[in-house]
């Protein structure tokens, strides 16, 4: 009975739009462009700080004048709306040319089918740039998906004077803390109306499993095609001693974990907040944003059995609808040459994937601002396992995420988050 | 008036008044104190309302990077297009709505319902397809035409509601007197609906000027971008921003609707309702 | 002009005098709807149909993807589907609050704006601030109003000495709804005011000088003339209303992002991520068919017994 009604009603509506395409079907073909001139690309690009809002400018202005027969219109995308913005105009069949995001999301679209394979459209000139291991971030099912172009390291930021009053020295460029080091000089910083550290935890999914790779824990597991969620040791690590730090050495604050990084600021300038366990491109913020006479350092990233972690650079990928693919390749060649890349990456203070790259960037900056350590940080960083898995977007929002909140809320034990993780793994992987 | 009330009720009214203004009103000083701030005071632990070094960097960097006022131009004209499209569109339908019970006029109010619950996300891309299809998108009228059809919803359910509220005893004695049907909208039904009228402009030029969504995925030329667009650009990854010059083309953005409230706003006052009938 | 004080509804007794020419001209209210239904028809009734069918399909995002009809099956999925269900009661609960508050509210300030009092048009302007700001700034506005070491509410309660209420409004778990309702509040009062507002101009001013003078207090006025003049109005923007606040997630995203722990996940903000961040359309679209069954049953019967209190 049912059934039938539905059929009726899937017919009905199939008529509808038959009968629509047929009216709208004479005002079609508006919007092809002309076939003759020069190629004209889209670039969307998601630089949003000044500076690096400029670099990219520039680059672009660069490339139009010395190629009058391929011109890029610059369109400035925002990192909030892209993934809305990109899925709508990819099914709507209209795409800009070259797309910026970054490789976790990439992932997606590719699949989809989306984005153009790159194996054969860059040289083997930048691909030799770039570490295997970073390509494979942005590779899908053996389809080079998207140029990885900018990382972002885990690092920690960090109060010089607060560091100097407590006695604690600061580490080198290449040798930092382990995690026990940390936490012990956390514990050193803390005192009445002042913490050793806060943890921005309103993304808790991507950062623990970005520095789960410290001890080895990945997390999902690949058995043959099928993937599961596993929680064993390894990956409690860093859960654990983020929990210990909040509440049993109540030496990292616990209102900072409803916080994204920026939002630490005001309690980091402030002398609130001691260190900062965040991304290199918060050195930004400390240049432009802290006040007059603040002192601030950058510290490697802390070390368990290593100092690996996730990396998930931004990238650029071309439409797998583009009519010009071999243009657009042409542009990302010249838009990250090693001279380019280090530009774009110091606008955005972030580390270049390019080796070339980054030597040029720490000759550039005189390794100063800690450049040294970010320079330094590009070699732990490496492909997860969870950046490959099929279903991960939506294990993080509807098990990981309120998982670890609750974990780090105190409301529930460390084994009980680690049975919620599995078990919305057996959910979501099926 | 109905009576004067006495002064601990009046001062009890201003107290009220001002509670709500600080509810609804306080973002304006917020963002007039952060437009003005450099950098380095917007981070502060305990935030300032007066600026130590007021600045007007933000400003020259908002309009420097982006073409706030292109931007704000095109905003200016898809609004007032659509506010005044709506209104054309919406009175008359309401007045069939509401003085003729129909079926057709049921079943259409009913969709209108319908159509603002269904989850909006699923809509976007078959109307982003239909309107490639006319060969609208990436033009401002296609984006007005959206605006028009989600604001006919609002439009048409208020309007009717208003349209029942005017006594038809009066447009039958005016049509008793001798005024045809068109002069009975007009001199009648047309100047006791005006503050719904009102109401409905305001509802669709600001719907229109604060819309992100489809003037994002559906304009691709730079130039044709509207404000709020333009505006995002100001914001990056995870909830950072660039608060100053954000703030500063905010705050200009804001502006404009209020201004064309402060002019529409009389038209809500009592005494319209008495003035249109002796007029 | 005594017909002025004819209340509208009574006295439907003479409707055989009506004349004939309201009633002939039938094609007229054709004509007065086209314009409306034509563009509705494009852009609403087939993106909406389309919609609806996908919830009987397995559609996911993608280039080229094989759309197969699966009849019931994503609703079989959905039955059991406790994240959705738990959401859902999420929902309702954010709608009613924000609804009910925001109602109220607004018929205090409408109530208040139309009166005669000083400064009347400079607060009518600031009561449609929150209409007017570009929403980008909303959400970021907000969470410095409720940011944990610098935000307003916390530095006010710094200042007037009582730091023990001080609270990390958006990250506590008790805290978390409450605070976004407030601020869904907040966003959507300035529309349930100007409407209100706008209805109050149609309550005949003779009908409270007749009541005033049979000497009926304040309360029994507002109670007896304003209230049931309004009756129509309140009706509309009420549903309005409660089918915007359940459909809006925007603003709740940016603040939350459903968290702390789910505390804050609508219905919508799950339908969502379900169609744009999972691919998973037909899910999303029987998850949207299901809300939409829903809220129309709970609108009908309010609606209903709306229409009867008027008769």
């Amino acid at each position: 009975m049912l059934r039938t009604r539905f059929r009726r009603l899937a017919a009905a509506a199939a008529v509808t739009v038959i009968g629509l395409g047929a009216l709208t079907a004479c005002g079609a073909g508006g919007d092809d462009e002309a076939t003759s001139g020069p190629v004209k690309l889209r670039f969307l690009s998601l630089a949003w700080q000044k500076e690096s809002l400029q670099v990219n400018k520039d680059l672009v202005a660069k490339w139009n004048a010395e190629h009058p027969d391929i011109q890029v219109e610059y369109v400035q995308g925002d990192w909030n709306s892209v993934h809305d913005q990109l899925l709508t105009s990819f099914e709507g069949g209209d795409a800009p040319d070259i797309v910026h995001y970054e490789a976790s999301s990439i992932g997606e679209f590719s699949k989809q089918g989306y984005l153009a394979d790159l194996s054969d459209l860059v040289s083997e000139d930048l691909k030799g740039q770039i570490d295997k291991s970073i390509w494979d971030t942005a590779t899908v099912d053996g389809k080079v998906t998207g140029v990885p172009f900018l990382l972002e390291s885990q690092v920690v930021i960090a109060n010089k004077k607060l560091l100097d009053a407590a006695g604690v020295a600061v580490p080198p460029a290449d040798g930092g803390w382990t995690w026990d080091e940390f936490q012990a000089n956390a514990q050193k910083l803390t005192k009445s109306g002042q913490y050793g550290a806060a943890w921005a935890l309103k993304s808790p999914t991507n950062r623990v499993l970005n520095l789960a790779l410290n001890y080895d824990g990945k997390f999902f597991y690949g058995d043959g095609g099928r993937t599961e969620v596993k929680v064993g040791d390894a990956e409690k690590e860093i859960p654990k001693r983020i929990h210990d730090m909040i509440y049993t050495a109540k030496s990292a604050s616990p209102e900072a974990l409803g916080m994204s990084g920026a939002d630490t600021l005001p309690g980091f300038f402030g002398g609130k907040y001691a260190m900062l366990p965040g991304s290199v491109s918060l050195r930004q913020q400390m240049v432009e944003q802290a006040p007059a006479g603040f002192e601030w350092v950058t510290l490697p990233p802390i070390k368990g059995l290593s100092t690996k972690q996730a990396a998930n650079p931004q990238t650029l990928s071309i439409s797998e609808d583009s009519k010009h693919k071999k243009q657009a390749a042409q542009f990302l060649e010249y838009f990250l040459n090693p001279t380019n890349m280090a530009a774009l990456a110091k606008g955005d203070w972030l580390v270049p994937t390019g080796k070339q790259a980054n030597e040029e960037l720490v000759k550039l900056t005189a390794g100063k601002q800690g450049w040294d350590v970010a320079a330094d940080s590009a070699t732990d960083l490496t492909v997860a396992p969870f950046q490959q898995a099929d279903g991960y977007p939506e294990w993080k929002t509807k098990y990981a995420t309120p998982a670890l909140q609750q974990y780090f809320a105190n409301k529930i034990t460390l084994d009980q988050l680690a049975t919620q993780l599995v078990d919305g793994g057996k959910q979501v992987l099926r | 008036m109905f009576g004067k009330p006495s002064r601990t009720s009046r001062t009890l009214q201003y107290l009220a008044l001002a509670g709500y203004l600080i509810f609804l009103g306080f973002p304006l000083v917020w963002l007039l104190s952060t437009a003005f701030k450099p950098p380095r005071e917007l981070v502060r632990l305990h935030p300032t309302l007066i600026p130590d070094n007021p600045t007007l960097q933000n400003f020259v960097q908002a309009f420097t990077e982006q073409e706030l006022g292109r931007a704000a131009l095109n905003s200016l004209q898809v609004s007032l297009a659509s506010a005044v499209l709506t209104v054309l569109v919406a009175m008359p339908a309401s007045y069939a709505l509401a003085r003729f019970r129909s079926k057709l006029g049921t079943a259409a109010l009913g969709w209108v319902l319908l159509s603002q619950l269904f989850p909006f996300v699923l809509l976007i891309i078959p109307i982003f397809l239909v309107l490639r299809q006319v060969g609208l998108a990436n033009t401002h009228a296609g984006l007005v035409l959206i605006y028009v059809v989600w604001a006919l919803p609002f439009a048409l359910w208020m309007l009717q509601g208003f349209v029942r509220n005017i006594p038809r005893e009066l447009e039958e004695a005016a049509s008793v007197d001798g005024a045809t049907r068109v002069q009975v909208l007009r001199r009648v039904v047309f100047p006791l609906l005006a503050p719904g009228l009102v109401a409905t402009a305001l509802f669709s030029f600001i719907s229109a000027w604060n819309e992100f969504f489809f003037a994002l995925v559906l304009i691709k030329t730079p130039d044709l971008a509207t404000l709020p667009v333009a505006l995002a650009r100001f914001v990056g990854i995870e909830g950072t921003a660039r608060l100053g010059p954000l703030a500063a083309g905010s705050l200009l953005a804001t502006l404009p609707s209020l201004i064309f409230f402060a002019f529409m706003q009389r038209r809500l006052s009592s005494g319209s309702l008495a003035g249109a009938v002796k007029g | 002009m005594t017909t002025l004080t004819e209340r509208p509804d009574v006295e439907r007794a003479g409707s055989a005098r009506r004349s004939n020419r309201f009633r002939s001209d039938r094609t007229t209210i054709y004509l007065l709807l086209l314009p409306s239904l034509l563009p509705i028809l494009v852009l609403s009734v087939f993106p909406l149909l389309r919609g609806i069918y996908l919830g009987f399909t397995d559609a996911r995002a993608g280039r080229n993807v094989e759309v197969s009809f699966t009849g019931l099956a994503n609703y079989r999925e959905l039955l059991g589907d406790e994240l959705f269900w738990n959401s859902f009661k999420i929902g309702l609960l954010w709608a009613v609050g924000v609804t009910v508050l925001q109602f109220l509210l607004a018929l205090g300030l409408a109530l208040l704006l139309n009166q005669q009092l000083r400064f009347r048009g400079v607060a009518r302007v600031l009561a449609v601030v929150p209409w007017a700001m570009p929403p980008v700034v909303v959400g970021i506005l907000w969470k410095l109003v409720y940011h944990p070491d610098a935000g307003l509410i916390n530095e006010f309660f710094h200042r007037i000495g009582a730091d023990g209420l001080r609270t990390n409004w958006l990250g506590d778990f008790s805290t978390a709804l409450p605070a976004v309702i407030i601020v869904g509040v907040w966003a959507g009062m300035p529309q349930t005011t100007v409407v209100l507002l706008a209805g109050l101009q149609g309550v005949g001013r003779e009908l409270h000088e007749a009541a005033a003078v049979d000497g009926a207090s304040t309360w029994h006025r507002f109670r007896h003339v304003t209230l049931p003049a309004l009756a129509p109005v309140i009706v509309a923007i009420t549903s309005l209303d409660f089918i915007w606040n359940f459909n809006s997630f925007g603003l709740v995203y940016v603040l939350t992002a459903g968290g702390p722990g789910g505390k804050t996940m609508l219905p919508m903000l799950f339908a969502y991520e379900e169609a744009f961040r999972y691919g998973n359309y037909g899910y999303a679209a029987a998850l949207g068919n299901v809300m939409v069954v829903i809220i129309v049953a709970l609108l009908a019967v309010y609606l209903r017994r709306r229409l009867r209190e008027a008769n």
